[in-house]
């Protein structure tokens, strides 16, 4: 019988209003928004400029005539095996190897496994040994195996521009140790970046011995640990916290962006998830109290969020403490504080009932009595030792970067040695740190660029990449992890610990040397067995900093509250400027690092670039208002944002005399009058790469006003700069994409998701037949449903399969990156992105919903407010492998077929690039090479044929061997990493065959994992195997919030989602009983209030509700 | 007016429409057959920079494949032996032969020695060995019997369609495991023993992929 659809007829607010909006223009709708919606590419994507059509056809006749002299291609050129002359031990050419090392980075670590080919390293993975991190590491770590094969990275030793050779550099070093040995370091200093490494503690150790009279200095730009001060006042110990947050079930976070911005960042936000995911209805779920001012990761996964200023969070704070403690002594604090006290009343006493299982955490960033008061909270709460323990760190004895600029000013300092960091870049702006270091007779600079540090520095050393060094470092928890070399050094760079072994005068100067003496000394017993034994696991067992047994000392926490400054109100003339390390070029150092470059920042979507943040109030306070009929943002001429291409305004920003330059993005979520500035960006001295990216931030930055200053103006500067955002990519018209409940909906009516969207007016695709059938029955047989065409069975041991718990994603782009570097994805440039050429196969789709986007108001008269507190959804978005791809049917090439376990495959050899798959894919998940970005450079690409060929041979050994290289005109996109699945089998097919049971062909669960899965800290993306019911993924998928994107469309997505859940709290005064994206749905679709079809017409019948809270509109 | 053309002009249309259309055949004949595996690639046998002997060393000798190629059932790359491996044997006979210079300098200066690639498959086209040998597929059926060759000389085209003609077939290549390595085996399709065979690819749950994700990646 025929099937007949049952679609109500659309209305006119249905035809306008989009639910979801992924910016303010898809909010506005404005024209330029609209047509490009309509357009299969983005404008410009599919064109070819800068060679017009005449000159193309003269190159082309031109090449066609090389190739008919040369008929080169007949024979294919001889090539050579090149066996080892010597066999080498473990090598197997053809397998990977892994060794455990670490990634350091100021004074934590994480821990890795680095996948070698051959002796090259090529991808990292969380080292699983570590169980904090559970097999996961982050975006940072997943990008850092590309700055080993930088081809800008500093390559020789220099000295007032000629090469030093090692030997010279030994000598060198040798000398000031010598020269300086006499005076006991006088005229001798160092600055060095923060570090936990033993051994470099140890080295430090021996050379202030030998040099008692130099200065020893330690700077780091950023910071992502608390201050030691606040805890050694309060508990007169030095202790540093560490919390549980999968114990915690009510938190608080106050500016603090623990998901991403901390050093333990990855635990936490492992644990935040374990008290996150709710897998059946009973399962409990955290409540996220964020008071921040700006939208970090950690405030998009709120439930309930308060835009408040950095600077009046002393004051929140101390209004809560006095709230919670009871106490009138923290009254003095609260003057002036403007936020609605219902909404401290409530989150206190929410904490307050939950004593011993809520935790609240402060921003490392926010001054010592900050942390002083919450460690009174989290201690009268009886959180220590519950869901917060505190553990012992060696406080630091090194001096400041100011002590350093005085003694360097007095003309005391001879010889300056620069180890890392990048101070002529970095440094506060008031040390005028350039004309210091040039003051300085001799600067010694270790440094793994020639950047704007060494340009000043007499001599450079170049350093060694963390995989090309021997060390050691410390997690954020205190477990010592060896930092092992997977290749020499490429350019003979020195590590940190020889150079300061080899100015200590040391014997011996050999960094494994060094770290076998620290290690062993350590762990005990028989030497190289206990090395060996720390070499394979990645981690010493038991080394983590000892838990201390705090007591809360009032006296001492009150010595943080003296001289504190009177509250300042905000306002357009006295702005309050928050720097924050940027989520990818953390303080600057990874400026020249392609694949975070590319990488969109995770909340603006802005690619390349950085951009002073405004919220809408301020923005129309400046006068970036809206214009005319439509909403215009940034910007006041209609259509002027066109495709990815933001035309920001440039805004001169100034504190207190000093000024700088950079483009004003208007950010929802923002505190009223917070500029928010990333920090890392406006290199002037680095590679290709990261040259001309963004503006710097740091001469704005001042040592008394180092993470938030006050009293800053914008006025315009009249000219535009075009930013290359790619949240207009890729848009899919505002479905209901994102499906989000409240937890108490959720407890009721777990299968809510079901009764969201087309699928819950329509017939089901599969029929009745379907549905009778198991999970795994539906992905072998596909049931044709309605449909006259028998789908085609597919008869795989395996079927393949995804689900992502939207719930625990925290949108931190770290699958963005694993898969770039898993899959060789080349990197495009700006000026691609902003054609919407970028070639990520994962994107993560940001919505942000209002709950007041009135349908009918878009594009009309009525809303013309730039909404101000959104909430934030996310979704990870990959191929979705669908069973029946309409992708597949459009091929001429059948380059895009099934293969029998279900997977999407894509021959790049047969592709023609006709990208009618692109167009066909509701998804938006294919990405097709415009030009050869493999070989060719970014900035010749229209030169064609005339430009420069052919990847730099540094470049080619960062590619997986396991994965094709995609030359230009090729289609490509996400196959749940194939390499990895028919690796992953064929291994074990090998394994059984050897062991006599080669029938045993279907691979156990968790065996195989894609690159996104691995890296996941939050472990949101679950693959395996459909067929196995008891396979992690069978389960996930078997959940009652399970859906399928545009599962109208009958193409059965073979990944689907676990709906999102929010869990407000009823008595906050901004409680929504519906998630606001919810209530825009229905705003949109049930306008008359008939309700969601959860049971109507729908085949789930959906249980009843009662007991909805009052507020809601339009439901049930 | 005089006539321009002569009568026989008149055939001249059908002349060439003949004559293009054996043209056309032709050429389409050539290029099918030379320019394809089949004609570019079976038969190359390149000069080795040591005139190393299968014949010698597997047939007369008797080494097992494995000696040399020691990663073959574990890796996608059957491994060319090291210079090390030669030496194993080489430092005990032919200790100056003339022919065996290049190895004995590889393995003095840790340099390869530079092995022309015979059997080389695409760079799109990912093979791998080591399921093929442990799954009752012998060396033989890509290499020929490499035990009697002198010189080592490509086979087989090695084309998609030589290795989808087994994937869709499997039964009619199988051998015992325990042959995989013997290269004067047959298989067990040739000893008449399909029934084993049959038996073999359902127990080994045999199911060579046909789809491109078999290959290509």
């Amino acid at each position: 019988m025929k099937r007949k659809f049952e679609h109500p007829a659309p209305s006119a607010r249905e035809q306008t209003g989009p639910k979801y909006w992924r910016s303010l223009d898809d909010l506005a709708a404005t024209p330029g928004f609209k047509a490009q919606l309509a357009r299969e590419f983005p404008e410009g994507a599919a064109q070819l400029d800068g060679v017009d059509r005449r000159h193309f056809m003269k190159i082309m006749a031109a090449s066609f005539a090389l190739g008919g002299v040369g008929l080169a291609g007949c024979r294919r050129p001889e090539a050579n095996i090149l066996p080892f002359g010597k066999s080498v031990e473990g090598i197997i050419p053809g397998l990977p190897q892994y060794y455990a090392t670490a990634m350091p980075l100021r004074k934590s670590a994480i821990p890795l496994l680095a996948e070698t080919h051959q002796g090259r390293p090529t991808k990292v993975e969380g080292n699983p040994s570590y169980a904090p991190h559970g097999g996961a590491s982050s975006l940072l770590a997943q990008a850092s195996v590309l700055d080993l094969y930088d081809p800008d990275r500093a390559t020789a030793h220099t000295k007032g521009g000629a090469v030093l050779n090692a030997a010279a550099v030994n000598d060198l070093l040798a000398g000031i140790s010598q020269r300086f040995a006499a005076t006991g370091g006088t005229g001798l200093a160092f600055l060095a970046e923060e570090s936990a490494s033993p051994t470099r503690a140890r080295v430090v150790k021996l050379l202030r011995r030998k040099f008692p009279k130099a200065v020893w200095a330690e700077y780091e730009p950023v910071t992502d640990e608390p201050p030691l001060a606040a805890a050694q006042a309060c508990f007169g110990v030095n202790v540093k916290p560490l919390y549980r947050f999968a114990k915690a079930k009510r938190i608080l976070s106050l500016d603090a962006n623990f998901l991403s911005a901390d050093s333990g960042s990855l635990y936490y936000a492992r644990e935040f998830a374990k008290g996150r995911r709710v897998t059946k209805k009973d399962d409990p779920m955290n409540r996220l109290y964020v008071v921040e001012s700006g939208l970090t990761l950690t405030g998009s996964m709120a439930d309930h969020r308060l835009r408040l200023a950095s600077s009046h969070l002393l004051a929140f704070t101390a209004a809560l403490g006095g709230k919670l403690l009871s106490t009138e002594v923290l009254k003095p604090l609260t003057e002036g504080l403007d936020v609605n006290q219902k909404w401290v009343d409530e989150c206190a006493a929410d904490l307050a009932a939950h004593r011993g299982e809520c935790l609240v955490v402060a921003g490392n960033h926010l001054p010592a009595a900050v942390h002083g008061i919450v460690y009174a909270i989290n201690a009268f709460l009886g959180n220590v030792g519950q869901t917060v323990d505190f553990v012992g760190v060696e406080p630091s004895s090194a001096a400041s970067i100011s002590d350093l600029a005085t003694a360097l000013k007095g003309g005391a300092v001879k010889t300056l040695v620069i180890l890392g960091g990048n101070p002529a870049y970095n440094a506060p702006a008031d040390l005028d740190w350039a004309a210091l270091q040039k003051s300085v007779a001799e600067v010694i600079r270790l440094g793994y660029f020639a950047d704007e540090t060494s340009i000043l520095a007499g001599t450079h050393l170049s350093a060694a990449h963390y995989l090309e060094s021997w060390g050691d470092a410390r997690t954020a928890d205190g477990t010592i992890v060896p930092v092992q070399p997977m290749i020499m050094p490429l350019f003979g760079g020195l590590t940190e610990i020889e150079v300061l072994a080899r100015l200590a005068g040391e014997p011996t100067a050999d960094p494994y040397a060094l770290v076998f003496t620290t290690i062993t000394a350590i762990a005990g017993g028989e030497p190289e067995k206990a090395m060996r034994r720390f070499l394979h696991d990645g981690v010493l067992a038991g080394s983590a900093y000892a838990t201390n047994a705090v007591a809360f000392d009032q006296r001492g926490a009150r010595a943080l509250l003296r001289e504190i400054p009177k509250l300042a109100a905000l306002s357009l003339k006295n702005l309050e400027v928050r720097f924050i390390a940027d989520h990818k070029m953390d303080d600057g150092r990874f400026a020249n690092n392609g694949w975070l470059q590319e990488c969109p920042d995770p909340i603006t979507k802005i690619s390349w670039d950085n951009a002073i943040m405004v919220s809408p109030k301020l923005g129309k306070e400046l006068g970036i208002d809206p214009k005319g009929a439509l909403l215009q943002v940034a910007r006041k001429e209609e259509n002027e944002f066109s495709i990815g291409k933001e035309n920001a305004r440039v805004f001169e920003l100034a504190v207190g005399g000093r000024k700088i330059r950079g483009p004003v993005h208007i950010q929802p979520g923002l505190s009223n009058y917070t500029v928010v500035v990333p920090l890392g960006y406006g290199r002037t001295a680095t590679g290709h790469v990261g040259k001309g990216a963004g503006f710097s931030a740091y001469p704005l930055r001042t040592s008394a006003a180092m993470h938030v200053a006050t009293g800053a103006t914008l006025t315009d500067t009249g000219t535009r700069l075009l930013l290359a955002n790619v949240q207009e990519h890729w848009s899919m018209e505002g479905r209901d994409l994102v499906r989000e409940a409240n937890l108490d909906e959720f407890k009721e009516n777990p299968a809510y998701v079901s009764g969201i969207g087309m699928e819950s007016h329509t017939p089901s695709t599969i029929g009745e037949v379907g549905k009778k059938m198991t999970l795994a029955q539906r992905s072998a047989q596909i049931p044709r449903g309605g449909s006259l065409y028998d789908n085609p069975s597919l008869d795989g041991h395996h079927q393949w399969g995804m689900s992502i718990d939207l719930n625990t994603c925290i949108g931190c782009n770290a699958c963005v990156v694993a898969c770039q570097a898993e899959n060789n994805i080349p990197i495009v440039g700006k000026e691609q992105v902003m054609r919407g050429r970028e070639m990520h196969w994962i994107r993560l789709d940001r919505y942000y919903s209002s709950g007041t986007a009135d349908a009918g108001a878009f594009g009309g008269e009525g809303n013309r407010e730039l909404p101000e507190d959104p909430q934030v959804s996310l979704q990870p978005i990959a191929c979705m492998q669908c069973e029946l791809a309409p992708c597949e049917i459009v091929c001429p090439v059948n380059a895009t077929v099934h293969d029998e376990e279900g997977i999407n495959v894509m021959a790049y050899n047969r592709c023609i690039g006709t990208r009618y798959c692109a167009n066909n894919c509701p998804y938006k998940v294919r990405r097709f090479n415009f030009f050869d970005y493999n070989e060719r450079s970014l900035d010749s690409l229209y030169l064609g044929q005339l430009g420069p060929s052919g990847m730099p041979e540094l470049v080619k050994m960062v590619k997986n061997p396991e994965v094709s290289v995609r030359m230009r005109g090729v289609m490509e996109k996400c196959t749940y990493c194939i390499q990895r699945i028919q690796n992953g089998k064929i291994q074990h097919k090998v394994k059984v065959a050897q062991a006599g049971s080669p029938g045993d062909v279907v691979v156990p669960d968790g065996t195989i994992k894609t690159a996104c899965q691995q890296v996941c800290p939050v472990e949101a993306i679950v693959f395996g195997n459909i067929l196995d019911e008891k396979s992690a993924v069978s389960q996930a998928k078997a959940r009652a919030h399970d859906y399928s994107l545009l599962g109208y469309l009958n193409i059965r997505p073979r990944t689907t989602y676990l709906g999102k859940l929010r869990n407000p709290n009823p008595q906050m005064p901004d409680y929504a009983a519906l998630p606001l994206s919810r209530a825009e749905y229905n705003q949109k679709n049930h306008p008359a209030g008939h309700g969601e079809h959860g049971g109507a017409r729908a085949h789930e019948p959906a249980p009843a509700h009662g007991g909805e809270p009052a507020k809601k509109e339009g439901h049930k | 007016m005089s006539k321009i053309f002569p009568p026989s002009a008149n055939k001249l249309p059908l002349q060439i429409i003949i004559y293009l259309g054996v043209l056309v055949g032709l050429a389409t004949a050539g290029v099918t057959y030379y320019m394809t595996p089949k004609y570019t690639r079976v038969g190359y046998a390149p000069v080795q920079p040591v005139p190393f002997s299968h014949a010698k060393h597997v047939g007369e000798v008797g080494l097992d494949c494995r000696y040399c190629h020691s990663n073959v059932d574990q890796s996608a790359h059957s491994n060319v032996p090291t210079s090390q491996t030669c030496m194993n044997c080489h430092n005990q006979i032919k200790l100056t032969s003339p022919l065996l210079a290049p190895v004995r300098e590889s393995y003095e200066t840790g340099k390869s020695v530079p092995w022309v690639w015979i059997h080389q498959t695409p760079d799109y086209a990912f093979f791998n060995h080591a399921i093929h040998v442990n799954r009752g597929v012998s060396c033989v059926e890509c290499h020929g019997k490499v035990n009697e060759m002198d010189t080592v000389t490509h086979l087989q085209p090695l084309s998609m369609a030589f290795c989808i003609e087994c994937h869709r077939d499997p039964a009619a290549r199988l051998r015992d495991p325990k042959d995989v390595f013997n290269l004067n085996s047959q298989t067990l399709a040739a000893q008449g023993k399909a029934e084993q065979a049959a038996k073999f690819v359902h127990d080994w749950k045999v199911k060579p992929p046909q789809s491109c994700s078999g290959c290509h990646r």
